[in-house]
């Protein structure tokens, strides 16, 4: 096997066991855990998604850059965070039933570009641009109606301390009107 | 619908939905004991979740309404376009090519299909995808398809023009329409709402725009629940929104909603609220907005009565009944932040089946406010209200819950009360319009508000 195999393999290897690892957290709504994978330089994105005909090169159309339905900074991660542990959060209180499922993790050579939605300005030597696509199903009360809602995952991840950190976050959604009463989770 | 000559949608003339539609013993019940309860202060809580209301609401409330289609600066150009719904039907809402607003049923005239696949753009004519019968963006047929050999001469095009509405018309930049083609002028179905209107958005010379697109969503709610919470409900925020007075995001004094003045418009259902400052909280004037802000607004708002209210507000919320409601609350976009941030949402709750609604989330701000200001001020709005909010996540959480309660075997059986307040009189020396109560601990727009909908309901 190639060198440049080899590391393409343990780059995946390692991005997915982050990833897994975080959508654990998510799951079980470890959140100040969570936190602790972000940069203190976050940015944490969800636009608004409409249906919209083709107009550019790009078939992914309706991609809104002046709308979010999050946009969030680690300040306001923090305070999403802190609301849930007051116990008062009725939204996630009693907690939903999360499940994260993460595929096509596309892990992107260091340097190269697989993004159009991230500004890659910001990227870099040891950082890495990764897709992946998210289904997140959400339970809750006593009914078996769920929201299932999914994504692609646009991260950008830095190299800290041996492991990796959430410096970037862009999620795009395939659902213009979004099927469920609130996001008062994370993708 | 009506025909003229470029064709009008509407629920009058042959039009659905069905005019003189037979309402069934159950529904007839509910608007029965609605009409006894209703003086007690008192409703039925089948109201909220009831297939036969929901039928009746569409063709009795919203049907004979003004409803809330959009906002001028959503479509600045000539051609440019937005898709909206009144009740399910979809409009697009388009500035002509001299400049005037109009709406035309997304409804081929051949076959029914829908020719503008966009939720916004700017076109200059909508193709049917079916059979390319082309519409011009002022509504009319331009195009057939072999016209000549499919048709010969039978087909008169100027009879074939997208359905109109009739009643298409703004205030202040606010895009309403009406399927009723007998409706009042819509300064008339405003009436003095309007006062409280101005309040926001007459407080620029430059004007408001909207930001973007709006956030669309479904919740398991009645549209009632939601517009008597943005009304009059400011009662809730102490226990629905207690998360953040614990993280300090709003104030600790547990009577902090209570302050200031709660307004109504009898006979029309619509409702404001100016929430003051707590007594001593030193919270600065005029919803947080900077000093120059409020310099313009100073010229810029009609009278110096409303510029004096807008002053004294810090929270202002604003139901147009049925289904608009406007939220401009004094707000910070972070916990780091030092100072304040307002922000400005406005919203539809639009019914699309018993107790279920698809809400339009949008953000407004001043145009000539700073591009800093306007990025701070989205965060604020972001991060309080809207799919995501912190604030806004408990309330449809909550909400879920009652339209719920609402549809059980004896739970719809039940009564929701609205008596806070019943005894209070009224502030005779509010200046501006409608009827005025000197704190906002009260249910009396919610009461004004059911009294709306009672007498469209059973008319």
């Amino acid at each position: 096997m190639s060198d440049d195999v080899d590391a393409a393999m343990r780059r995946q290897y390692e991005v997915e066991q982050f990833l897994v690892h975080e959508a654990e957290l998510l799951d079980e709504s470890r959140l100040e855990e969570w936190l602790g994978l972000v940069t203190d330089d976050v940015v944490y994105q969800v636009p608004v998604r409409i249906n919209r005909e083709q107009t550019g090169e790009t078939r992914v159309t309706g991609v809104r850059t002046d709308s979010f339905h999050l946009d969030e900074n680690r300040a306001s991660l923090q305070m999403r965070v802190d609301r849930v542990a007051t116990g008062f959060a009725w939204a996630e209180e009693p907690p939903s039933r999360l499940r994260h499922v993460i595929g096509n993790v596309r892990v992107a050579a260091p340097g190269e570009a697989v993004s159009e939605h991230l500004d890659l300005d910001a990227l870099g030597d040891d950082d890495l641009v990764v897709r992946s696509n998210l289904l997140v199903f959400r339970s809750r009360g006593d009914r078996p109606e769920h929201d299932l809602l999914a994504a692609e995952r646009h991260d950008l991840l830095r190299r800290v301390d041996g492991g990796f950190r959430l410096a970037r976050r862009l999620v795009v959604l395939d659902s213009t009107v979004v099927p469920t009463l609130n996001l008062a989770f994370f993708f | 619908m009506t025909a003229t000559e470029t064709g009008h949608a509407s629920t009058n003339g042959q039009g659905p939905p069905g005019a003189g539609h037979v309402i069934d013993h159950s529904t007839q019940a509910i608007l029965d004991r609605m009409a006894e309860l209703h003086p007690t202060g008192q409703a039925p809580a089948a109201i909220f979740n009831d297939r036969g209301i929901f039928e009746l609401e569409r063709e009795k409330v919203f049907a004979k309404s003004w409803l809330y289609l959009g906002h001028e600066s959503e479509i600045p150009e000539p051609g440019d376009y937005v898709l909206r719904y009144l009740i399910d039907d979809p409009f697009i809402v388009i500035r002509s090519e001299d400049g005037e607003i109009e709406a035309m049923h997304n409804h081929c005239r051949h076959r029914g299909m829908q020719v503008c696949r966009s939720e916004m753009g700017n076109a200059s004519h909508f193709r049917c995808p079916y059979h390319g019968w082309t519409y011009k963006n002022d509504g009319s047929l331009v195009g057939v398809p072999v016209q000549k050999a499919a048709y010969g001469d039978t087909l008169d095009k100027s009879e074939l023009g997208l359905l109109k509405l009739a009643n298409v018309d703004t205030y202040n930049g606010m895009i309403f329409g009406s399927l009723d083609d007998d409706i009042v002028p819509l300064d008339e179905w405003l009436g003095d709402i309007r006062w409280y209107l101005d309040l926001f958005t007459t407080r620029s010379p430059g004007g408001l725009q909207v930001v973007g697109a709006p956030q669309r969503w479904i919740v398991d709610v009645d549209w009632k629940i939601a517009g008597e919470n943005f009304i009059g409900d400011s009662y809730h925020t102490l226990m629905t929104h207690r998360s953040m007075v614990e993280l300090g995001q709003a104030p600790s004094d547990p009577k902090y909603a209570m302050y200031g003045e709660q307004i109504h418009v009898p006979g029309k259902g619509h409702g404001a609220m100016c929430i003051g400052a707590p007594p001593g909280s030193g919270l600065p004037p005029m919803f947080g907005y900077p000093d120059d802000f409020i310099e313009r607004a100073r010229e810029s708002i009609p009278t110096p009565e409303q510029y004096e209210v807008a002053k004294e507000t810090r929270i202002g919320l604003c139901t147009v009944f049925p289904s608009l409601s406007i939220h401009n609350p004094i707000r910070r976009p972070d916990t780091e932040y030092e100072g304040s941030i307002p922000m400005m949402t406005w919203r539809t709750w639009n019914p699309i089946g018993p107790g279920k609604i698809s809400i339009s989330s949008w953000f407004l701000v001043e145009k000539d406010l700073s591009e800093e200001f306007k990025q701070l001020s989205s965060w604020s709005y972001l991060r309080s209200f809207g799919i995501s909010g912190t604030f806004e996540q408990d309330d449809t959480e909550i909400w879920t819950h009652i339209a719920r309660n609402a549809g059980t075997f004896t739970g719809r059986n039940q009564t929701v009360n609205y008596q806070m307040g019943m005894e209070l009189e009224p502030d005779e020396d509010w200046p501006g319009p409608g009827v005025a109560q000197p704190v906002n601990f009260t249910d009396a727009n919610l009461r004004n508000f059911y009294s709306r909908w009672l007498e469209m309901m059973t008319a």
